[in-house]
């Protein structure tokens, strides 16, 4: 049983506020992901659960017990840092056993043998005792370096961006992996990355830190279809996010919505029409992914939207095209056969049932179609 | 024509750490027929000669062997500055003292080019790359994105027969990189000056380049279109190398079902059919390696041929979805942008795309043609 609070933590070095009035629930045995970019307060926020930073102001509580003054030793936290590094000298077993052997621990050898064997069983690495870190492959390493840090059955587990120093490629697999043996952690577990895929693939939830400040907590579903802000929309997907200005037009019952140097009035779906009849909001922000725009060299109805191609740049099995809409940047995901020239005219084609709404002014979420049952659909395996 | 063309290139670096044996060649043999005009992308790991053979095309490296020539002009002998190269390198190398106008005409006024050409030359430069606004300031109050535009920028003005690109965007961040990327893209179309870009980032030198070349240990392993190295790359380094997230590539034994083949994988009981089109080339019990691009992978129905496989590991990406399936230490991965939902542990048939099913000999890696 371990439970993580964080209530109104607060950090300030020198004049830079690191963390502002951070509340924070951790589940038991839950896997957390704290996502944000460089500079947000992620490591902080994780050095202070782990007591190697005190906070300003506010708690730290592991199962309702405060421990801001208590060592680092006597938290039972365990860390594992960017590099998995193991003794290159010593065994799987001896690499394994070696935080139980510590002077802190000092377990007896057949305690030892017997936590290495239950733990090195479920994550399938007991088969790979007697050798050495040089004798494995990149996903065994990563299993033995994480089987270490379980081992001594910490109440925590604090994991600071292990796949960061990876390459690409290597990290696509060294995700399957790590996803492969979560369900074997069965601790409460915080994991800190800048990586949008890494947060949704691994997480149970998603903390979003900006500045210092949770910005928003829910499951990948609901961060991906329903980021809280803009600025949660724009860190989710690869290009980024379509911004395109609008004006929300009612005449009578009727609710339409306008694009910024455009006429055309679009139809909206009925839920979020309904929504825009119980305000009186007029500037929005229309987001819109990369996936849910479609273009043509013809006008394909009378509600394309006519635009030049900026440029077109094929990425492997998808090409990227940006189209320029009087001076507004869309980024459309195309096939990677298709072929147009620079600057000729093309129409791009929105489905409004895929866009999400967001306050012009505060760039606040206000709505998107259908969007409990999309969040409520997929929940992560 | 001004075609760029490098005729079995060689270079060797004699007393040096990089050369550990005789004979080893950091470029090694390489011909490449760039047309005028042409976005040409050199990529490839480090260490691959990429870099080396651009040097030597600018005239910062002698040539051990072969020739390089612009149209008729051997380059070989010619000094750099008698090469009418532009060359835009990783580090800005602006001067200090000196504000960006005067930094983009410093080389012309070395050449002792009027001003009144200089200061046309410049102004319509600039806004190309739009620096027209930043022409007074100095090179300590620009951004890295600002630096690479006005470096570029002094590159071109002298419009040069080719231009050298070597990593330009390698010191920006994400967003700036993608802006920029966009802007030499169209900058090329503009001024339609040769290109050489040097390139470790994969999809840079996809979004810019009309041929890349790709180069591993000196050797040219594969010159074509973007689209035709994704699609039909020439071997299993190429294959290996290019896509992100990687293809798959896993050693399989070929075996005989009914009239066709199947392919076992390192789980015994995980069988997977061969693409017809593979039929007469391949013999039971052969062993190869097979690449098909995760996006190639495909949920098959009931009566697809083959055993079906336990799931993994799923993830659910936004966009995507990705399967993973293990096969001893590797895993086979399917992507998908459907919108479908799997626990591990459960069960499916796959199929490849016949098309993008690659086989790649064991020994020497080269592709398998069935024609």
């Amino acid at each position: 049983m371990a439970q993580i609070e964080l209530n109104n933590l607060t950090k300030t070095y020198k004049s830079h506020s690191a963390l502002k009035s951070v509340d924070l629930t951790v589940k038991d045995k839950e896997f957390l992901v704290l996502f944000g970019p460089a500079g947000a307060g992620k490591t902080t926020t994780l050095k202070m659960i782990a007591g190697l930073e005190f906070p300003d102001e506010g708690l730290v509580k592991i199962n309702g017990e405060i421990v801001n003054i208590v060592p680092p030793a006597n938290r039972n936290v365990s860390m594992v840092f960017e590099n998995y590094a193991l003794y290159p000298h010593l065994s799987v077993y001896d690499n394994i056993a070696s935080p139980m052997r510590s002077s802190l621990y000092r377990e007896s050898e057949e305690y030892i043998k017997e936590a290495i064997l239950k733990v090195t069983a479920k994550m399938k690495i007991d088969h790979l005792l007697e050798r050495l870190p040089s004798q494995l492959s990149n996903g065994q390493r990563q299993r033995v370096a994480l089987g270490r840090c379980l081992v001594r059955k910490p109440n925590v587990f604090l994991m600071d961006e292990p796949l960061a120093h990876l390459d690409a490629k290597l990290r696509h697999f060294m995700r399957a992996e790590l996803k492969e043996m979560q369900a074997s952690f069965d601790t409460t577990t915080i994991y800190v990355t800048h990586d949008y895929m890494e947060a949704l693939s691994l997480g149970d939830r998603i903390a979003i830190i900006n500045q210092g400040e949770i910005v928003q907590i829910g499951t990948g579903e609901e961060l991906f279809y329903t980021p809280c802000n803009q600025f949660v929309a724009g860190l989710m997907g690869e290009p980024e996010i379509n911004i395109i200005p609008g004006e929300i037009i009612r005449d009578g019952a009727n609710v339409r919505v306008k694009l910024a140097r455009q006429n055309q009035l679009y139809e909206l779906p009925e839920d979020v029409a309904d929504f825009f009849r119980g305000n009186s909001i007029e500037q929005v922000n229309l987001g819109v992914r990369g996936n849910d725009v479609s273009c043509s060299s013809e006008r394909t109805s009378t509600k394309s939207i006519k635009g030049t191609v900026y440029v077109l740049e094929p990425i492997g099995n998808r090409s990227i095209l940006t189209a320029d809409v009087e001076g507004q940047k869309i980024r459309i995901i195309v096939s990677n056969s298709y072929d147009v020239d620079m600057d000729s005219t093309i129409y791009v084609d929105m489905d409004f049932s895929d866009i999400i709404f967001f306050d012009r002014e505060s760039e606040e979420f206000l709505i998107r179609h259908n969007q409990e049952s999309l969040v409520k659909e997929g929940a992560n395996g | 024509m001004a075609d760029l063309i490098l005729e079995n290139v060689f270079k060797r670096y004699d007393n040096n750490k990089k050369s550990k044996v005789l004979n080893d060649y950091a470029v090694n043999n390489l011909s490449l027929h760039c047309n005028e005009g042409e976005f040409i992308g050199i990529l490839g790991p480090s260490g691959c000669g990429k870099t080396t053979t651009l040097r030597m095309i600018a005239g910062l490296e002698d040539i051990t062997g072969g020739d390089i020539s612009i149209g008729d002009i051997r380059l070989n002998n010619l000094e750099p500055k008698d090469r009418h190269i532009g060359l835009a390198f990783e580090d800005y190398a602006l001067y200090p003292p000196l504000n960006v106008y005067d930094n983009i005409a410093f080389n012309l006024r070395a050449k002792k080019v009027s001003e009144e050409i200089i200061d046309e030359k410049i102004k319509k430069i600039a806004p190309l790359l739009k620096v027209d606004d930043l022409l007074k300031e100095k090179p300590i109050s620009l951004s890295g994105g600002q630096k690479q535009r006005v470096n570029i920028a002094r590159a071109i003005v002298r419009e040069p027969k080719l231009l050298l690109l070597d990593e330009p965007l390698s010191h920006l961040d994400g967003k700036m990189r993608q802006v920029l990327r966009d802007e030499i893209k169209r900058l090329h179309r503009e001024i339609k000056c040769t290109t050489i870009i040097v390139t470790h980032d994969q999809l840079e030198a996809m979004s810019l380049s009309d041929r890349m070349a790709i180069m591993k240990d000196g050797v040219l392993q594969q010159f074509g279109t973007p689209l035709e190295i994704y699609d039909d790359p020439a071997n299993e380094f190429v294959a290996g190398f290019i896509g992100e997230p990687p293809m798959n590539l896993l050693t399989v034994t070929i075996v005989k079902e009914g009239e066709g083949f199947l392919f076992q994988f390192a789980e015994k009981n995980m069988k997977i059919s061969v693409p017809e089109r593979y039929n007469k080339v391949l013999k039971d019990g052969m062993k190869v390696r097979l690449g098909v691009r995760p996006t190639d992978v495909l949920i098959g129905t009931k009566k697809s041929p083959g055993s079906d496989v336990e799931v993994s590991v799923f993830e659910s990406l936004g966009e995507e979805r990705r399967l993973h399936f293990r096969v001893g230490e590797e895993f086979l991965t399917l992507i998908t942008t459907e919108k479908i939902f799997y626990r591990p542990g459960d069960r499916v048939k796959l199929e490849f795309l016949s098309e993008k099913t690659h086989l790649f000999d064991m020994e020497s890696g080269d592709k398998i043609r069935t024609e």
